[in-house]
């Protein structure tokens, strides 16, 4: 095996297997904390500048068993998922819950966590969500600096501003790299498949940022950029807070499509913004949240001048995406809000589109299968007879 | 969808004793309505609003308002919720979305699209007979959403339904988690932060209607609507009182009936006096011992937000099986429900801490601190929870607080399912099986300890 070949298995079964990676550093670092976080805008960065780790709780996939009687079952899979992992022990792992943002779901599955686990802090820490208003910025730096106190309290021990920068760098790199080999995408390299991809962000999602970028650094130099076939281009968008499932993936490019971009949280939305390291490090900080929102629009953000439409034509303009595949985990409510807008901004410009709403408890892959095959032959029919 | 599609309902003998005075507040609400869809006519601005009561504000900037959740519970109540949840799921709604939202967020849909809306300013003009309303399209947008991050994406998707050409504030509110050990219902450092960053926005709203509206804003007009709603509040708060009593003297029921008029109706004397005589008459049947259901034998409390389209069949359905339904976090922990907070002459800052104390907007730890008090201090045998399908924001705790009540005070409860705004949830059979069965254990339970 090359050494980039083992360098992504490594992250492979990071992304697969994040517990026993987390155990693996706990046994190298007995003195140190594990801090598990919610998606999507904490900035792990102060947990790494205070020598913590700092991980993106996952989804682990593990079909919903106690935490049924926690959560409803209309809530969506991946909250359900953490009322679970509390339920079962599965959350033993961390030492602290922190939660930056707001959707109501989250908050639900951090309160089932905070009275599974009291001995766990659960802290929220807000970051607002309304981006328009002219007291944003100001909001949001009063907030980093509750949460880097929050964090420094719970780590034992006060965070360095040089650290604090150095640790910018570190997530700043391994970003980029990411984001190189995303751009490669859109511009037409087909040298990573979707899976492999979402395995390389699912992974940097726990692991520490040099660690990762440096096993990405040895899969990338391994690997020789590939030039993308006449297959229907696909932009894939939504799945927030945690990944679709890989058969999903597969399924798709099997039907005779080939991913050209996407917004997902394992994909782009992960690593589309990085932080200004010119900046004071708080500062950074502040601004790379406000940034996020711009660089990809979210739909649990209101923001009156930023459009997740607008964007996503403007990526399938970039890619050259033929047609779009909506992933909405079910009960998703800020994703079932926007859609709408997205559907009608893609009809507009005559994109053809698929809805298909995802759910934890597996998925009806044949009926999935027949409903992509429709929209890649529905695609076809788009393209000027000669191609 | 409509309330044509509701699984099949038992018949119910009415065993309810409702209060004749909340009968008052139903017209005081169908004159509000009608007023407000002929605002336009009267050359009033319109503004449509969710969240919190800031019709306080609206009525002292001389605007005419519009509150989406209550628009769309008036729908589903007079079961005319269909088309504009119809329209919005041709627009892409998916039935999962809080049902609220979805049928407001019809209605906007409905307002663009109806060419006669267009010119005349009034929703789906082609739908009016169905929709039984005339209500105007907004000239402004203000979201006023605690606790639920629906509130908020809602109002951010009405403007962009409305082509983004209706100006939009949004008031930011803090969810009151609970972080620090000196949290608690009413108190601690992050009660106050957030109380006086609400307070602050709300300000800046007042400089923002006015700029939009032109007109100066009213500050005694505020100050005296204010008076009225904390005198209503205060004679709301103790008819909830009253209904301690063994029998109990009302009903749940009989206070859902009471929430329009404490929630959108304006500060005035007809406010007081209604609330006067719904508490008046409260103690009347104290003094006299009537009680609010026929022969008495449980007191329940119900944890969710109103089903609306199932109201009257509730209230019917519990009486029928003697069960007073007293308390519930919809009525005894919302709408202006801690009067003493507001200060008549600077009322902001407690206006601001009520919109806070929305009962969505609290971790499980203070609403479980709410839930055991109002469970012991109506002394009441079961909680029913209405596992109220589209609205996460009020079903997330419902499964923890169950659990505590069952720890903490041995009280057992049961969940049935529904919804606020779409009868096609509701499961009469479930809440049939399941209230019969606690209802039994309580015999049991009673039959053991005698
Ligand atoms: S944003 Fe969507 S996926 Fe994320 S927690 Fe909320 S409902 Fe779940
Ligand atoms: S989900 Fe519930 S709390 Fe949230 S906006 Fe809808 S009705 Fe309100």
């Amino acid at each position: 095996m090359s050494s980039g070949a083992a360098a992504l298995e490594a992250l492979r079964a990071v992304a697969r297997d994040p517990r026993s990676h987390i155990e693996a550093w706990r046994s190298i670092h007995p003195d140190r904390k594990v801090l598990g976080v919610l998606p999507m805008n904490f900035p792990r960065e102060l947990a790494h500048a205070a020598g913590v780790m700092a991980v993106i709780v996952p989804d682990d996939q593990e079909p919903v068993t106690e935490g049924r009687a926690f959560l409803p079952e209309f809530y969506c899979g991946y909250t359900r998922n953490l009322a679970d992992q509390a339920a079962t022990g599965r959350f033993d792992q961390y030492d602290a819950l922190f939660v930056a943002d707001h959707c109501i779901q989250l908050l639900g599955s951090a309160d089932v966590v905070r009275a599974l686990e009291p001995t766990r802090p659960v802290f929220l820490g807000q970051l607002i969500s309304s981006m328009s208003d002219p007291w944003a910025g100001r909001k949001t730096t009063e907030m980093m600096v509750t949460l880097r106190t929050e964090v420094e309290t719970f780590a034992g021990a006060a965070i360095d501003d040089d650290v604090l920068a150095a640790s910018i760098r570190s997530f700043n790199r391994d970003r980029d790299l990411m984001r190189q080999i995303f751009d490669a995408r859109t511009a037409g390299d087909t040298a990573f498949s979707p899976v492999e991809l979402q395995d390389i962000v699912a992974s940097a999602q726990i692991m520490d940022p040099d660690e990762h970028h440096d096993l990405l650094a040895q899969v990338v130099a391994d690997r020789a950029p590939r030039t993308r076939d006449g297959r229907i281009r696909v932009h894939l968008s939504g799945h927030l807070c945690h990944a679709p499932r890989r058969e999903l993936l597969e399924v798709i490019e099997e039907v005779g499509a080939v991913i050209v971009d996407d917004d997902l949280w394992t994909g782009r939305r992960y690593l589309q913004t990085g932080m200004d390291e010119s900046l004071a490090p708080m500062d950074a900080l502040a601004q790379w949240y406000g940034g996020r929102n711009t660089a990809l629009p979210c739909p649990t953000r209101v923001q009156h001048d930023v459009d997740w439409d607008a964007w996503l034509l403007d990526a399938v303009r970039r890619s050259g995406a033929e047609a779009v595949v909506h992933l909405m985990p079910k009960f998703c409510e800020p994703h079932m809000l926007y859609y709408p807008e997205l559907r009608s901004a893609l009809d507009e410009a005559g994109v053809p589109q698929l809805l298909i709403e995802t759910e934890h408890e597996g998925i009806p892959l044949e009926s999935f299968r027949t409903r992509l095959e429709a929209l890649i032959e529905r695609t076809h029919r788009n393209r000027p007879a000669y191609a | 969808m409509t309330a044509t599609l509701n699984t099949p309902v038992t018949p119910v003998t009415d065993r309810t004793n409702r209060l004749t005075s909340t009968k008052k507040g139903g017209q005081m609400v169908a004159d509000y309505w009608e007023d407000l869809f002929t605002a336009r006519e009267r050359g009033k601005q319109i503004v449509w609003y969710n969240g919190g009561a800031l019709n306080p504000i609206f009525q002292a900037a001389g605007v005419a308002w519009c509150h989406g959740e209550a628009f769309a519970a008036r729908l589903a109540a007079q079961g005319l919720e269909g088309p504009a949840q119809l329209a919005g799921a041709e627009h892409g709604y998916n039935a999962e979305l809080c049902s609220y939202s979805r049928t407001h967020l019809g209605c906007a849909v409905l307002t663009v699209q109806g060419d006669e809306g267009i010119n005349t300013g009034v929703v789906g003009a082609h739908d009016q007979a169905e929709l039984a309303s005339r209500l105007p399209a907004p000239d402004f947008f203000v979201n006023n959403y605690a606790g639920c991050s629906t509130g908020q994406q809602w109002d951010e998707i009405s403007y962009r339904v409305f082509d983004k050409e209706v100006p939009i504030f949004n008031i930011s509110h803090p969810f009151l988690w609970g972080n620090k050990p000196d949290s608690g219902y009413l108190k601690g450092e992050e009660w106050e932060s957030a109380s006086h960053y609400v307070r602050d926005q709300l300000l800046d709203l007042i400089t923002w209607l006015e700029e939009k509206t032109g007109n100066p804003f009213d500050w005694d007009m505020l100050r005296e609507s204010m008076t009225y709603i904390k005198k209503a509040a205060e004679l709301r708060r103790e008819g909830l009182e009253l209904c301690k009593a063994k029998p109990a003297p009302a009903t749940f029921w009989d206070w859902i009936s009471a929430i329009a008029p404490i929630n959108f109706l304006p500060g005035n004397q007809e406010l007081v006096d209604y609330f006067q005589s719904v508490r008046d008459e409260i103690q009347d049947r104290v003094d006299k011992g009537i009680s609010g259901v026929e022969n008495e034998k449980y007191r329940v409390y119900f944890d969710g937000i109103m089903n609306w389209n199932k109201l009257g069949f509730l209230s019917r359905k519990f009486a029928e099986h003697g069960v007073a339904v007293l308390a519930g976090r919809y009525i005894t922990n919302a709408f202006w429900q801690e009067p003493q907070l507001i200060d008549t002459e600077d009322p902001l800052l407690g206006m601001a801490q009520h919109y806070l104390l929305c009962p969505t907007n609290h971790g499980t730890k203070t609403l479980d601190y709410l839930t055991l008090r109002d469970c012991e201090e109506y002394d009441v045998d079961g909680i029913v929870f209405h596992s109220t399908r589209t609205c996460r924001a009020f079903t997330g705790p419902q499964r923890l607080l169950a659990r505590s009540a069952q720890n903490n005070l041995g009280i057992p409860s049961i969940f049935f399912e529904g919804d606020v705004a779409d009868a096609s949830f509701y499961k009469e059979e479930i809440l049939e099986s399941r209230l019969a069965a606690m209802l039994e254990g309580i015999d049991v339970k009673r039959t053991q300890a005698s």
